[in-house]
């Protein structure tokens, strides 16, 4: 079988795949707390044509053997964790994060974690009719509970009725009525230690697979000025994908595709030369 | 008979190699560290045709003739390739232009002195150590870190450090919150050092046989490679990927090139069949 079109059919696999994470990535470019995947590519196994010893001739630069590619493929897609540009709404429940962390989701009634950079909450009323702090999809944001006692659980955000929401730059929420304000609780913030650790999943949140220990890939921490996080209420991340970055690289990865689909003509070409020796 | 009919197959046989190389350099023309190959080809021994059967003749020399062509060796390019900014913590591209006592080097990497020694020039390599613990030189530095805090390639090899096991981040310490000193170290702010980069310096880099992945294997003695600390003509960048140093206009020229080349030997098959054609049903007709 000819070897051009095995290679040149493989990277032409790979490069399908980039693109389709382009239209991924520009799909995505007003999507809010969208961070851009990437990804790389690497040449794929290759294998050695064994030549005898009387290929060891004078002049001979490389050790015996003739080294064959066979193309390359696409490798593992990795979030790009950059931070977005800050956009102001005005809305009591959209929140913004700056620096280097994610909120925490109640991703299921079995308590399983999610993680998200978008903070277009809602405020949802539960099977108890509380008014509580979820995201879009009706996931309950993870918040630090302190009691009277001074004890600390995690919980949901309970907003009571006839309050207003707000929310300090290290998450501290605080429900204010003509009563008065009460501290409701602080919103987790976890900072990401290990992002390519983190995958992607549906609804713009963030997993750790299965079998890996989350504690190793994300860490509680409290926004302060040091660590330059923050919490702006009333402001949402937009999408960290540059338009122009990505039309660039699509534009790099279009020619390679083209490239090597002259390689694929070009060897069928070949193969017809073969067949039609004999016309 | 007619020798020339296994010449122009042999030359098929190359054309068609050649040609598999240069597509497997564009199928590469995005790959971090890559370097792109060339197909050298060597004619088959000479031969030295004599007149048979011929009484009297002082000279029955006819000439030397050579029938045919291979593929001798692949030989890959070690010429830097361009860097480019990803802004990623875990990116690593390697500068090397490393100076041998004075000698100046020409664009394939070779100085040729008066007296004809060859010397070409050393080139730097991230040193990685694979699943089953063989060692491995490569410039793709497009490394990732995972929750067990290991740098590791894209293949799940580690990176190996200048204490020559892998370098593993402590919990809770990013890759962002480091940067790459003159050293090759990966510091904090503070100036804690979380480990070295072994970047390993090979002198004859012919030596080095790719493995696939962006891998290559050092075929020589390993105690011929030696680790470089800092300086040397090596630069490491962080944030940046070395791209692949293929040549597309190159190649695309390379591939129009041997695919006509084949060409022309299926051509010469034809004229040869013509002849035999000739010779069996002309010639012998009666």
């Amino acid at each position: 079988m000819n070897a051009s079109m095995i290679t040149a059919m493989s990277s032409m696999n790979a490069l399908q795949q980039k693109l389709d994470l382009f239209a991924d990535n520009i799909a995505n470019v007003g999507t809010v707390g969208y961070k851009r995947k990437e990804s790389s590519f690497e040449d794929l196994l290759t294998n050695m044509k064994a030549q005898p010893e009387a290929f060891q001739q004078s002049g001979r630069l490389t050790p015996l053997g003739y080294n064959q590619g066979w193309g390359a493929k696409m490798t593992e897609i990795v979030t790009n964790f950059t931070q977005g540009p800050l956009k102001e709404t005005g809305l009591s429940t959209d929140f913004a994060l700056e620096g280097n962390a994610l909120f925490e989701v109640f991703a299921d009634d079995a308590g399983n974690r999610a993680y998200t950079r978008n903070g277009a909450f809602h405020l949802t009323l539960d099977a108890n009719g509380d008014n509580i702090l979820t995201t879009e999809n009706g996931q309950p944001i993870v918040a630090i509970i302190t009691d009277a006692n001074g004890n600390a659980t995690e919980g949901r955000i309970v907003l009571p009725h006839g309050s207003e929401m707000q929310v300090a730059a290290d998450g501290t929420v605080l429900g204010v009525s003509s009563q008065g304000s009460t501290v409701l609780g602080r919103l987790k913030l976890l900072e990401v230690t290990r992002p390519d650790a983190l995958t992607a999943v549906a609804d713009n949140l963030f997993a750790v697979a299965g079998g890996i220990n989350a504690d190793e890939v994300v860490q509680a921490v409290v926004p302060s000025e040091e660590n330059g996080i923050a919490v702006r209420q009333g402001f949402l991340e937009q999408s960290n994908v540059d338009f122009t970055q990505e039309m660039t690289e699509l534009i790099i990865v279009q020619r390679a595709y083209q490239l090597a689909a002259r390689a694929i003509s070009s060897s069928d070409t070949m193969m017809g030369l073969a067949n039609n020796m004999r016309a | 008979m007619l020798r020339g009919l296994y010449t122009a197959a042999s030359g098929l046989i190359t054309q068609q190699r050649r040609h598999d190389t240069v597509t497997n350099n564009i199928a590469n023309i995005n790959t971090p560290g890559y370097k792109g190959t060339n197909s050298v080809a060597h004619t088959f021994p000479e031969m030295m045709l004599s007149l048979t059967g011929v009484k009297n003749e002082p000279n029955t020399k006819i000439g030397k003739l050579t029938t045919g062509v291979f593929a001798e060796e692949s030989l890959a390019l070690y010429l830097q390739g361009d860097l480019r900014e990803t802004n990623k913590a875990s990116d690593f591209a390697i500068l090397s232009n490393i100076a041998v006592d004075g000698l100046t080097f020409d664009a394939a990497g070779k100085n040729v002195s008066d007296n004809g020694t060859v010397t070409y020039q050393p080139q730097a390599y991230f040193t990685i150590q694979t699943a089953d613990g063989g060692v491995r030189y490569t410039r793709g530095g497009s490394f990732t870190v995972y929750e067990d805090g290991i740098l590791r390639t894209s293949d799940g090899s580690t990176v190996l450090g200048a204490n020559g096991a892998p370098i593993q981040l402590p919990p809770g310490v990013s890759i962002e919150s480091l940067t790459l000193n003159a050293n090759h170290q990966l510091v904090d702010a503070g100036g804690a050092v979380y480990g070295q980069l072994l970047i390993s310096r090979i002198d004859n880099p012919y030596l080095l046989v790719r493995d696939g992945s962006g891998h290559f294997r050092y075929e020589g003695n390993e105690n011929e490679v030696q680790a470089i600390v800092a300086a040397e003509g090596v630069e490491v960048r962080q944030g940046y990927i070395e791209r692949s140093n293929v040549d597309v206009t190159q190649a695309a020229i390379d591939i129009m090139a041997a695919m006509r080349a084949y060409e022309a030997n299926q051509k010469v098959i034809q004229f040869y069949d013509r002849s035999l054609d000739k010779a069996v049903n002309e010639v012998g007709r009666i």
